[in-house]
């Protein structure tokens, strides 16, 4: 094998030189992630995300890509907060590639630039799935994504300083639109305020938080357990005496229990995209928030 | 294609925790196959699993060879229980082999039912997660594994029933959480299966090259299709036994 990797590397070196060298090489953990990049590193990054809108961030299954592409990264950009605690220390130790370990500028955690939601007092393992650094599912928040696309701006300039000039013009690009666009959801998304929404996991809280949405419970009796009849039902009491106006779940979690609860309370159940990609028109960040106001508009109705 | 992954650094561990895998679950596949408990693997894996997850209700896995000690201990009771019923109702061992593995694995989902992280521990466990493996894990086993096969090897004409199922109980826990549920089934019944017709000593070398060229052919395929490793592994595994099986050449040594 030896002897084919020179091979390859003959090959695809002098291309490689030539073309891919001068980008810096950013892996992702989740695709909102991968998307940032995108927009804040433009035509100087070359971007990869290890998980899809379909696949649940908590856990992956291990594949040799992932070494190969932790390997040959410069920057690796996760949530952090805990949420690839499963997989991304693994990752980092087989991939053996100093630039992207922790504490090192190759290595962005995006939730440890924002104020996090819900930092447990103690942690206590009864509780669930609590993250000691609180509710890791920041990108949800259109205001907080500003304050992560700025120390992100500012990694990228650190890292390809020879375009830090271009990667400030982005960001200002960036900042100017989204800016823009936060307004524009504000806006729209005003009758959503002070309504309840029930969701399968306390993935939705910053999202709620920026629109005043009230949460109705979730489907999960503890976060990450799967939802029991006992709870079911206790939530079905709750949301009957007090309506919310959707059950929402993100792509890659059980429909069933939302189903279930639709059916017993007439209350529509509906996918939320969560990330990008998670439905035909989420295909970037902005068409991520546009989509998923519209969605809970049309629930309302 | 993923040409890049296909580096000696990541497959390479990952491969050398196969062999020795391989290197204990060859001779001692013959023997399941021999005394026809083929799912004892699976209920025996199982128990350990089960061991682990109550180190973990205890939360003890901050000691980790505390959590080593409890799946042995778990798996090796389990061994001594099943080595018993051998004895006593040998009529219906396998039945009560798959007993002990479904009570096991549902054991495991009571006793995590108010564990977020139980089911992806349980799962780690079916499909393991052969690319994690680390130089430490790998020298450990490699370690016991050696004692192991002496024991096996050694103690060939002392005590019999016994002796498998200690041997095997040990093996199956350490290997179980490197590679997984899945993996361990397949290494330990897919080689003996396809050698079952050649003397001990041929079966065991044609079953070692029959199961490395599976691991080898399996995480290029993973690196290449970009497919998880322990499952890809599993399909190669049996398409190289199968393929030994039917080659012509095969008969005409066997003649």
């Amino acid at each position: 094998m030896n002897i084919f990797n020179k091979l390859i590397f003959i090959i695809f070196g002098v291309c490689l030189c030539a073309t891919t060298q001068a980008k810096i090489n950013v892996f992702t953990c989740e695709p909102e992630w991968a998307d940032l990049v995108r927009m804040l590193g433009g035509d100087h990054v070359k971007v990869y995300s290890a998980t899809t809108a379909y696949q649940d961030p908590h856990r992956i299954e291990a594949r040799p890509s992932l070494i190969a592409k932790v390997r040959r990264a410069d920057l690796v950009v996760c949530t952090g907060a805990e949420l690839e605690i499963g997989w991304l220390p693994m990752l980092q130790r087989q991939a053996g590639n100093s630039r992207i370990q922790r504490g090192q500028p190759g290595y962005f955690e995006a939730a440890s630039f924002v104020e996090r939601m819900e930092i447990p007092e103690k942690i206590d393992r009864s509780q669930g799935d609590i993250h000691a650094f609180g509710n890791p599912h920041v990108h949800l928040d259109p205001r907080r994504i500003i304050k992560i696309a700025e120390q992100l701006s500012f990694r990228l300039q650190q890292l390809g300083a020879e375009h830090s000039d271009y990667f400030k013009q982005q960001y200002t690009v960036f900042k100017t639109k989204w800016l823009d666009n936060i307004k524009q959801w504000e806006q729209s998304a005003m009758p959503l305020k002070g309504k309840k929404i029930v969701t399968h996991h306390r993935d939705f809280i910053y999202l709620f938080d920026w629109l005043g949405i009230q949460s109705a419970g979730e489907l999960e009796p503890k976060p990450g357990l799967p939802p029991s009849p006992g709870h079911l039902s206790r939530l079905k009491q709750s949301i009957k005496q007090d309506p919310a106006i959707a059950i929402i779940y993100t792509p890659y979690q059980d429909t069933r229990p939302a189903e279930w609860l639709s059916r017993e309370t007439g209350i529509p159940h509906i996918q939320i995209p969560y990330t990008v990609g998670g439905s035909d028109n989420a295909n970037d960040l902005k068409g991520m928030f546009t989509e998923t106001i519209y969605a809970l508009l049309k629930a309302m109705q | 294609m993923n040409i890049e992954s296909l580096d000696l650094s990541i497959l390479g561990p990952a491969f050398i925790t196969g062999c020795i895998v391989l290197l204990t679950h060859v001779p001692l596949g013959r023997e399941v196959l021999k005394r026809n408990i083929i799912f004892i693997d699976l209920a025996l894996a199982q128990i350990a699993a089960l061991g682990i997850v109550v180190a973990h209700v205890l939360q003890l896995e901050a000691h980790g060879w505390l959590t080593q000690v409890i799946a042995i201990t778990s798996a090796l009771s389990g061994a001594v229980i099943l080595n018993w019923t051998e004895k006593h109702w040998p009529n219906v061992q396998e039945a009560l082999i798959g007993v002990s593995f479904i009570l096991a694995a549902t054991g495991g989902l009571l006793l995590l039912a108010h564990n977020p992280h139980g089911g992806e521990r349980m799962r780690e466990l079916l499909a393991g997660q052969i690319l994690w493996t680390s130089w430490n894990q790998i020298l450990i086993t490699a370690i016991t594994s050696a004692l192991l096969l002496a024991a096996w090897y050694g103690l060939r004409h002392g005590t019999g029933h016994l002796r498998f199922y200690l041997v095997f109980a040990i093996a199956v826990t350490m290997s179980v959480q490197l590679v997984g549920v899945y993996l361990v089934f397949a290494s330990l019944i897919i080689p003996a299966l396809a050698t079952r017709k050649y003397s001990e000593t041929k079966s065991t070398l044609i079953g070692y090259t029959i199961g490395a060229m599976g691991y080898i052919m399996g995480l290029v395929a993973s690196a290449v299709f970009d497919l998880p490793t322990g499952p890809m592994i599993t399909w190669l595994l049996a398409m190289t036994a199968l393929i030994f099986y039917f080659t012509p050449s095969r008969r005409i040594n066997t003649h």
